[in-house]
């Protein structure tokens, strides 16, 4: 097992978090599944709105470009070139095909990061990420209760793998607001938000 | 060579698509503002055979032998300014100078690990050394990974087996820092995200197993430096490739509005507990004025003629040189010791008459700070540029590095200017790159 800065593993983190917010974001666009409107390209593609799905890619490269040392340069490659399809599918007029791209390359970087990186922490960190950011993006839209539960589970799996810091009386409340028949989600994005901290 | 260059020329878009795929840049700043871009690659190469890679490797091993003899006199006995070979005010004026750095010995006794030699070829064959580059030299980066990308994109210029390896870069790194080490993890310090080269600290981290780190990873408790890392548990340092300058490197013992220093590095540095790689204080034998003295150097310290010749160089400092730049300014290129990165040159054709007389003027004033060279009419190399193959002017940064003994890096940077009317080669000047191939016959 390497050493691993406090920096670094905040920065692995939101790399987890940011690739899962694109993935999922761009899932969720009505242009996925229908007709892509100009309202929904700008709230896609502006580079002004930190919430914008252009925007948590580029904060998920700037994570990524100074991890190259913990994740390598070929799990890079693939934040690198789903900035490239971002900014085609910004200049194109059927975006649709290049954010699928951008999905196939953070979809490659997963498999990647699970594949090459051999710090157990490392992988676990950013896997982390992931799972807190979809259980949070599952609580915000319109996923069913099982999807949550199930996403809970997988969260609470992962959390003991990676070194971090974190609330262990906010875990159980999480678990036990998944098991209830109707989820509290505004409850449960306040548990899952504040579960992990970095001293 | 087993392929033509024609061949290669005919992959140069994988080899740059690959470029791009892996994010090799630099940064550069344009009106205040950091940018990412994408080094110009070109992928002729440029080819030394083996019997000049052995004449350069013999000179280039004199030249760094001789400047860590000086490093070390000069920061302890003095010797060669005792002994009149090098006038004190060169040595001790500079800003590359270090008072700090009296009476220091640094682990290993290496002062210059890393040292980047530029040089030129002349029309003629002849190579010629430009500057030294003692402090952080950078580059050796970019034709690593070049090699490795068209390697991957043309395999078929590679399968006779014949060119030097060059992907060992990292190894040579490693073992040198291993050398120096005085005991814990080998790291790369690095300013940030936002400098020019950091592509290249993100890079030779990955490459070598050092750690990269920032000034705030580190700590220096009891005489040593530890990395803090997340669970907040402390791990001895003893070999720091530090990618910072040395004003910045330690708030507490130079300029302290640094933000990105270690406080008290600098002290256990001078107790022997951890390794800086280049040594602080190498300024004062790579300044652009020192460099007219390094064929004494090696003659004063090693007993031999220097084997690598510096361009013809003129000292406006001395009468008899200052009176020789004033009546030939036209056909010489003038440099301010105290730039670097290709700022800071002019030459002297290229001025109006009143920029020429203000420029002589200021010569006069300061002749410490300048020094003026011929123009080295230096052999152009091909570059493929919007599908044709035009000539371009191109230096080479040689890498030689010293641990228990120098090696020289069997490739090196080949820079060129994209400027068919340029002699500027900088990257920060809108240059691009070549790979270096050495001959294995």
């Amino acid at each position: 097992m390497s050493i691993l800065s406090c920096g670094n593993s905040g920065r692995l983190f939101w790399l987890g978090r940011y690739t899962e917010r694109v993935f999922t974001g761009i899932r969720a666009l009505p242009g996925h599944s229908g007709m892509w409107t100009e309202a929904e390209a700008e709230k896609c593609f502006d580079g002004s709105n930190p919430e914008s799905l252009y925007c948590s890619l580029m904060y998920a490269y700037d994570n990524a470009i100074v991890l190259r040392d913990e994740i390598g340069s070929d799990t890079f490659s693939y934040i690198q070139m789903a900035v490239y399809e971002m900014n085609s599918a910004k200049k194109s007029h059927a975006p649709m095909l290049n954010l699928q791209k951008v999905s196939d390359n953070i979809a490659a970087f997963w498999g990647m990061a699970d594949d090459a990186i051999s710090d157990e922490n490392v992988r676990g960190i950013i896997k982390l990420g992931k799972r807190i950011e979809r259980v949070d993006l599952y609580a915000r839209g319109n996923a069913g209760n099982d999807e949550i539960r199930r996403e809970v589970t997988r969260l609470t799996y992962r959390i003991e793998k990676t070194g971090l810091h974190y609330d262990p009386e906010n875990l159980s409340a999480l678990n036990e607001l998944a098991e209830n028949e109707t989820i509290d989600r505004p409850e449960m994005i306040r548990k899952v938000e504040s579960l992990v901290y970095f001293p | 060579m087993k392929v033509t260059e024609e061949e290669l020329c005919r992959h140069s878009d994988s080899v740059n698509e690959q470029l791009a795929r892996y994010g090799v840049k630099f940064g550069i700043y344009r009106n205040g503002e950091f940018h990412e871009q994408l080094f110009p690659f070109d992928v002729i190469p440029r080819v030394i055979g083996s019997g000049e890679f052995v004449y350069l490797e013999r000179g280039l091993k004199q030249r760094v032998a001789a400047l860590n003899a000086f490093l070390r006199d000069i920061y302890s006995d003095r010797k060669i300014i005792a002994n009149g070979v090098i006038p004190e005010e060169f040595v001790f004026s500079g800003s590359g100078y270090l008072a700090q750095c009296d009476g220091v010995s640094p682990p290993g006794g290496v002062y210059s690990h890393i040292s980047g030699i530029d040089l030129v070829q002349g029309k003629n064959g002849s190579w010629y050394v430009l500057e030294d580059n003692l402090r952080i030299p950078s580059g050796a980066s970019y034709p690593m990974v070049a090699r490795e990308l068209c390697m991957r994109s043309i395999p078929s210029a590679f399968s006779d087996n014949l060119t030097e390896d060059n992907r060992n870069y990292p190894e040579l790194l490693r073992k040198m820092m291993d050398y120096v080490n005085t005991g814990g993890h080998s790291v790369i310090l690095t300013p940030g995200r936002f400098n020019a080269a950091y592509f290249e600290h993100s890079y030779f981290a990955e490459r070598t197993g050092a750690r990269l780190v920032t000034c705030e990873d580190l700590t220096v408790e009891n005489d040593r430096l530890y990395f803090i890392d997340y669970s907040g548990k402390k791990e001895q340092v003893g070999a720091v490739y530090r990618r910072i300058s040395d004003e910045y490197i330690d708030p507490v013992s130079f300029n302290r509005e640094s933000l990105i220093g270690v406080p008290h590095i600098f002290d256990i540095y001078r107790k022997g507990n951890v390794a800086l790689i280049n040594a602080p204080g190498n300024g004062a034998a790579d300044d652009k004025g020192i460099y007219y003295f390094v064929p004494r150097m090696v003659k004063y310290y090693l007993g031999e003629e220097a084997i690598l010749q510096n361009a013809p160089t003129y000292l406006p400092y001395y009468e008899e040189d200052m009176k020789y730049v004033l009546a030939k300014f036209d056909s010489l290129v003038i440099k301010d010791v105290a730039e670097a990165g290709g700022y800071g040159v002019v030459f002297g054709s290229k001025l109006s008459a009143k920029e020429k007389a203000d420029f002589m003027a200021m010569l006069k004033a300061e002749p410490r700070r300048f020094i003026a060279q011929e123009v080295i009419d230096f052999r152009d190399i091909d570059i493929y540029e919007g599908g044709i193959r035009v000539p371009r002017k191109a230096d080479l940064r040689a890498f030689v590095l010293t641990g228990d003994e120098p090696v020289v890096w069997k490739s090196g940077l080949t820079r060129f200017s994209r400027n068919p009317d340029s002699f500027i080669v900088n990257s920060s000047q809108g240059g691009g790159f070549k790979d270096t191939w050495v001959m294995k016959d």
